[in-house]
């Protein structure tokens, strides 16, 4: 029996799978804010009790977090009082940054850059220097360590980063730094950027070490926390915390690499994404998360979430693997507004849940993209949340009409939709940057869509992009805790190199990932996983000489590294670059940046139960007919199922709506929906653009 | 019969605009992951766009606004040259001059035409900076040259690609005339390749709504950012607003050169005429007529409505008046590769003018001047490229200005550069140059109630004998103003081996050959006060002082706030005495530059 337990800004959520009895159970619960263990623990006695088990059968529970744990700390500038180390002279990089402003701040004189996480006076220098081959200028002058130290002690830090330049060519000197840090004042834990993230470009380094410091005693007391309150009431319970990598870590291992689990919620959900993809045989699949405030957007390359290290967390860059998630502020919440010049938008703005949506009746007065689905009919004002939360049809009528339609002189229903292209627009926009950008066709995935609203665009965004195929899967409102428990365990190691390929030296390369692997193994070995359960891969980042940016490439090998090994993971890179930017050339040399090697250790499968296809009528999932709007036809009357009484093999032609607690699904003209035998819906989308 | 006009519908407006903003940001995006120069790759000096079949820029990626609003008159310069006939799908043109709508030599603007049905619906184009285009100097950054055929090769509007195939031809001239052709050549390949993407991307655009919807919507969507502006200028009081600032020096005659803008605004739009303005100068910071409307372009939409669409329609209601001969819009051959130095300086001046109608809206004087580094030489016997010729550029700007309710934020770069800097790792990794130090300079922002960001400081030191570096940079004369009681920043300097028996200053404009051991000191210029320093929060003042960004000699003499150098808290009973009233009284003397002129 596992758990996975996804907390979210509002709602906790969670899941059980009982691989025996080969059940599958959800529920939810609200997030408690002020302690979120405690939010965890309900969660727990709540689905013990749905699924009437005992935790004596739990194997282990996998938890998740969105915004709760970091980001919050980020965003409210709560995490520790952290201190920084670097070379001589470079102090101010982590506040020069790379000086760029933000996007929104192109024309917009008042948007700045995040104020560092360390303020100046908390980054100290010591003598040192390291140059491009990684060879010593500059002894470390310990005698400066220990001054420096001793101030960051004065000044009472809690947590110390470290970062001095080419330390991921010779850790050496940061190392001895960190010895002097635990000599002289060891109740502060350090961050090392060599172990944080040993790559090239001093300023994403040190951001990425010092978002470790910062939020490692934050995340280490949760977790501590969270671990007495479960052993209080159950006895040891074997925690694992998931990672934005999509991988999960031990909650022990995770105390070290805060930065690694930070975030990691929205991993969850592209990690369900390739499992499903994996039952129903789809391969490539594009999950798009669409909630109150945020859409997300992830992909599922030939099986596997696609990973980059590239990301960004609140405006500072953060350089470790992680599920590539990209995040949009389009929701149910997003306000719609005419500005100055005439043009309808949709966002950024957001009624979230307070004051809400003007057809939750609360005190929101703007029209938003849940009140223009309600008006179009596509939600049923008494089974919103299953009837949890009332709608106010006339409060939408009336938001929409005031604010859209008479700015505008159209009609209700033109502007009701008018918000609706707008905000799928934007998703448009976004899903096309997520996939092409990367080198990837939209038109080759299958569209994996849940969330509370993701359901409710889903056929019209796949039309829009030209997909073929949509997918609502079970319990499209906890699919990222679902996510938590089918991932594997996942530690990932990399080491720069930054040598061109034709001049590598072969025994060096393969001692670093044989050093590497050792780790991963080891690691694994102490989160108790059996050595035919681990899998370990190779992978290397190139590039063309003089190019700044690597492709990810896997190196096929069986232990040991030739010429030939070489060359073939050369005329990979060749291939994707192709693919990715429409160019290669295998006349120009490539360099071989940074070797990458990822531990896994393999959980058993999830197994979940499926049910034979029964050709059966309709009828009894049909719980009555409803007017809904759609483009081109206006208003027609379709009918409306209940999600919980279709059976599998059902097929539903559009235009009709399928209801279910969390969620609603619109199946538009020409598209037909069908219950496959794990009780997902899938669509097919018809000839229509 | 007169065809009927096809109504817009507002809603496939902002479709159609997201979808074509997603198509500069694709290019864009190409550009820099395929590109081989630092100056692309890492510091990001490009700039892509999507244009109507009239050569109206309809949607730009997020660069540089000084290369994004200056494709404007190249792509006029297009259309009068090219007939539709004349271009075929898989073309692509290039070009840079400055006397035909180009920015500076340095900069390749490519175009590509796409089609529908062997119709001409539109255009992408790209725009970036490249490292070396031949000419007397290294990278085109010497400052102090005097004609254009010595800042590289420029080019008419040619084609680089015909029908997708490389033009040999032109690919060979370029090869024969430029240091570092493996990389230019590579770059020029990635900036086709970026066009190339975004041709395939419009074209899927037209294919899906056709020509006659796309060109209804896109026009509306001019109309509509054109709307937007005016209704923007509508609410700002009518007259003629003057500013005026300086470039410290052409890099031959040492004398100032004065810039004076005047912005006559009626009604729902605004004219900008350049009278008071310097006649063209022998030296290179003359400014071509492309790079001044950016500067103009840029100041009036931040000031005026930052949000709008930036798209052709937002300059309708704009006019630029500025009379040939003048450093703003000199005659050929002049040079102009360090243009940057005056473009910025009318940015300055457009805010300092517009400071007058709207002192919320404004910023302070920044740094104000772009300071561009080329060294060039060959990496030494043992290195990885042994022999190999290399260009390696640092471009650096320094503090912005402050404004009504904040800080300059240290560190960010302002106005119409939008640049990266280089990683000191990307730096060493690939050159032989090691970088001793990047920091702030304390007290170089201009004191006021918000503090002008601070200057920076970036020492090199060059590990090769031989190595070349030519330069521009600018204030270092005149400092950024400061605003309403705000003083001035600190200015610039360059300083040849700081703290040493050897120590010498060099000229902001220039070349000087370097040699192995020696260190190149950039000290760039902060940004510009806002409001009088005494209105100052005390305890803003004290974080400053606690984070070292402001001495407490500064605290004392700037802000009259006397700080405890032990407890680091203030004086009170210094505070509310004659200190206060001696800091303001100081700034009274410091009267702006708008009352300068």
């Amino acid at each position: 029996m596992r758990i996975g337990i996804d907390v979210g800004g509002t709602f906790t959520d969670v899941v059980l799978i009982d691989d025996q009895r080969g059940k599958i159970h959800y529920t939810k619960t609200f997030t408690t804010p002020k302690n979120p263990a405690q939010g965890v623990l309900n969660g727990i006695e709540k689905i013990l009790n749905i699924a009437n088990a005992s935790i004596a059968d739990l194997d282990y529970m996998v938890h998740g977090h969105g915004t709760t744990i970091g980001t919050n700390a980020l965003i409210e500038r709560k995490g520790a009082r952290t201190g920084l180390l670097t070379t001589r002279g470079f102090r101010d990089v982590l506040e020069i940054a790379r000086v760029e402003r933000p996007d929104e701040g192109l024309y917009d004189f008042l948007v700045d850059l995040p104020a560092p996480l360390v303020p100046r006076f908390l980054r100290a220098e010591v003598d040192e220097r390291v140059d491009a081959h990684g060879s010593v200028v500059h002894p470390l002058d310990e005698d400066s360590v220990v001054r420096a130290v001793n101030y960051l002690k004065a000044q009472r830090v809690e947590t110390i980063a470290v970062c001095l330049l080419f330390s991921f060519l010779n850790p050496a000197h940061e190392q001895r730094v960190k010895e002097i840090c635990n000599e002289i004042y060891p109740e502060a834990p350090v961050s090392l950027s060599s172990s944080i993230c040993p790559e090239f470009r001093e300023f994403e380094r040190t951001s990425t070490t010092v978002i470790n410091a910062y939020l490692q005693p934050i995340v280490e007391r949760y977790l501590r926390n969270l671990t007495a309150m479960l052993n209080e009431k159950y006895g040891a319970v074997q925690v694992r915390i998931m990672q934005a990598s999509g991988g999960a870590i031990s909650a022990e291992a995770a105390r070290e690499h805060a930065v690694n689990i930070v975030n990691s919620g929205p991993a969850g959900g592209t990690v369900a994404g390739a499992f499903i993809g994996g039952l129903i045989g789809d391969k490539y699949v594009m999950t798009v998360d669409m909630g109150g405030t945020s859409f997300d957007i992830g992909l599922v390359i030939d099986g596997v979430p696609r990973i980059s290290s590239e990301g960004k967390f609140e405006g500072y860059p953060v350089k470790i693997p992680a599920v590539d998630v990209h995040a949009l502020g389009a929701g149910g919440g997003s306000i719609a507004w005419v500005d100055a010049g005439g043009a309808l938008n949709v966002g950024p703005q957001s009624a979230s849940s307070d004051p809400g949506p003007a057809c939750y009746g609360v005190g929101g007065e703007l029209p938003t993209v849940t009140d223009a689905n309600l008006v179009l009919g596509r939600l049923n004002p008494d089974y919103f949340l299953g009837g949890e939360i009332k709608l106010y049809p006339e409060r939408a009528h009336a938001a929409i009409e005031k604010h859209v339609a008479q700015p505008l002189g159209m009609s209700l229903e033109q502007a009701a939709y008018g918000i609706i292209r707008v905000v799928n627009a934007n998703m448009v926009k976004g899903m096309a940057g997520s996939s092409i950008e990367k080198g990837f066709d939209p038109r080759e995935f299958t569209l994996l869509a849940f969330g509370g609203a993701g359901a409710l665009h889903a056929c019209e965004l796949a039309q829009e992009i030209g997909m073929k195929k949509v997918v609502v899967p079970l319990y499209p409102g906890a699919f990222s805790a679902f996510g938590l428990v089918t991932s594997d365990i996942r530690h990932d190691y990399v080491q720069t190199v930054a040598k061109s390929a034709s001049a590598l030296d072969l025994d060096a390369l393969e001692r670093a990932y044989k050093t590497m692997e050792a780790q991963a193994r080891a690691a694994l070995a102490e989160e108790k996983i059996a050595a035919e359960d681990i899998a370990i891969q190779w992978t290397a980042d190139l590039r063309y000489a003089g190019q700044a940016y690597e492709l990810n490439v896997p190196v096929v090998h069986n232990g040991r590294l030739t010429r030939k090994e070489i060359d073939a993971t050369v005329a990979r890179f060749h291939a994707l670059h192709q693919k990715v930017y429409a160019y290669s050339s295998e006349k120009e040399g490539v360099d071989v940046i940074n070797v990458r090697l990822t531990g896994i250790g393999q959980v058993p499968d999830v197994k979940l139960p499926k049910r034979k296809r029964a050709a059966q009528t309709t009828r009894a999932a049909l719980k009555n007919k409803r007017r809904v709007y759609f483009a081109e036809r206006g208003f027609v009357n379709v009918p409306v199922y209940e999600r919980d009484l279709l059976k599998p093999g059902m097929t539903l032609p559009g235009p009709c709506m399928i209801e279910e607690i969390i969620s609603s699904t619109v199946v538009i003209p020409g598209a037909t929906a069908k219950l496959d035998g794990w009780g997902n819906i899938v669509i097919t989308l018809g000839q229509t653009r | 019969m007169p065809k009927k006009k096809l109504h817009a519908d507002p809603v496939l407006i902002q479709v159609l605009r997201y979808a074509m903003e997603q198509i500069a940001d694709e290019m864009g995006h190409t550009l820099i992951r395929t590109a081989r120069s630092t100056v692309i790759k890492e510091i990001k000096d490009i700039s892509c766009a999507v244009f109507d079949r009239n050569g109206n820029t309809i949607a730009q990626a997020h660069h540089a606004p000084m290369l994004l609003t200056g494709f404007e008159l190249g792509m006029r310069q297009l259309r009068a040259q090219f007939r539709d006939e004349d271009l075929s799908d898989g073309d692509v043109i290039v070009f840079n001059d400055p006397y035909n709508g180009g920015q500076h030599v340095m900069d390749l603007v490519t175009f590509a035409p796409v089609f529908h049905k062997n119709k001409l619906v539109g255009f992408v184009g790209s725009m970036a900076h490249h490292a070396d285009l031949g000419g007397a100097a290294p990278g085109g950054t010497q400052g102090g040259l005097t004609e254009i055929y010595q800042e590289g090769l420029r080019l008419p509007m040619v084609k680089l690609y015909k029908k997708g195939q490389e033009d040999a031809e032109l690919f060979g001239i370029l090869n024969n005339n430029i240091r570092v052709p493996d990389k230019t050549l590579g770059d020029i390949r990635a900036q086709a390749s970026a066009n190339f993407v975004g041709a395939r991307r419009l074209r899927e655009i037209f294919e899906r709504y056709t020509p006659i919807v796309v060109q209804t919507h896109t026009d509306a969507l001019l109309d509509y950012s054109e709307k937007r502006i005016r209704a923007g200028l509508e609410k700002i009081p009518d007259g003629t607003y003057t500013g005026v600032d300086y470039v410290d020096d052409d890099g031959l005659t040492g004398k100032p050169i004065k810039l004076q803008v005047n912005i006559h605004k009626q009604g729902d739009h605004a004219v900008v005429d350049f009278d008071g303005t310097d006649e063209q100068v022998p030296g290179n910071v003359n400014c071509p007529l492309a790079t001044v409307h950016a500067a103009v372009y840029y100041a009036l939409i931040a000031v005026v409505d930052p949000h709008v669409a930036p798209n052709s329609g937002c300059y309708r209601p704009f006019q630029v008046n500025a009379r040939e001969g003048l450093v703003v819009n000199p005659k050929l051959p002049r040079a102009c590769g360090a243009r940057t130095q005056t473009s910025q300086k009318i940015t300055e001046a457009m805010l300092l003018a517009l400071s007058q109608a709207l002192p919320e809206r404004v910023m302070a004087g920044s740094h104000g001047q772009i300071t561009n580094c080329g060294f060039s030489g060959y990496h030494s016997a043992n290195a990885h490229e042994t022999g190999k010729r290399f260009v390696y550029i640092d471009i650096q700007g320094g503090g912005a200005g402050a404004r009504f309710c904040r800080d300059g934020r240290d560190g960010q770069d302002s106005h119409l550069a939008r640049f990266l800097n280089t990683p000191v790792e990307a730096v060493e990794l690939e050159f032989p140059a090691r970088v001793e130090c990047y920091e702030f300079i304390p007290d170089t922002g201009g004191a006021g109630k918000y503090r002008g960001a601070l200057g920076l400081r970036r020492d090199i030191r060059v590990l090769i004998d031989d190595m070349s570096f030519a330069r521009y940079g600018d204030r270092q004369v005149y400092g950024a103003f400061g605003l309403f009681g705000g003083k001035e920043g600190a200015k610039g300097k360059f300083i040849l081996n700081p703290d040493s028996p050897d120590e010498r200053p060099l000229k902001s404009k220039g070349l000087d050959k370097l040699k192995k051991g020696d260190v190149v000191s950039l000290r760039l210029p902060g940004g510009g006060g806002y409001g009088a320093p005494s209105e100052r929060d005390p305890q803003a003042v004290v974080r400053d002082v606690r984070d070292g960004k402001v001495s407490f000699a500064a605290a004392e003499s700037e802000y009259g706030v006397v700080i405890d150098d032990e407890t680091l808290s203030v004086d009170a009973s210094a505070r509310e005495g004659v200190a206060r009233q001696r800091a303001d009284a100081s700034v009274d003397k410091v009267a702006t530059r708008a009352a300068r002129k």
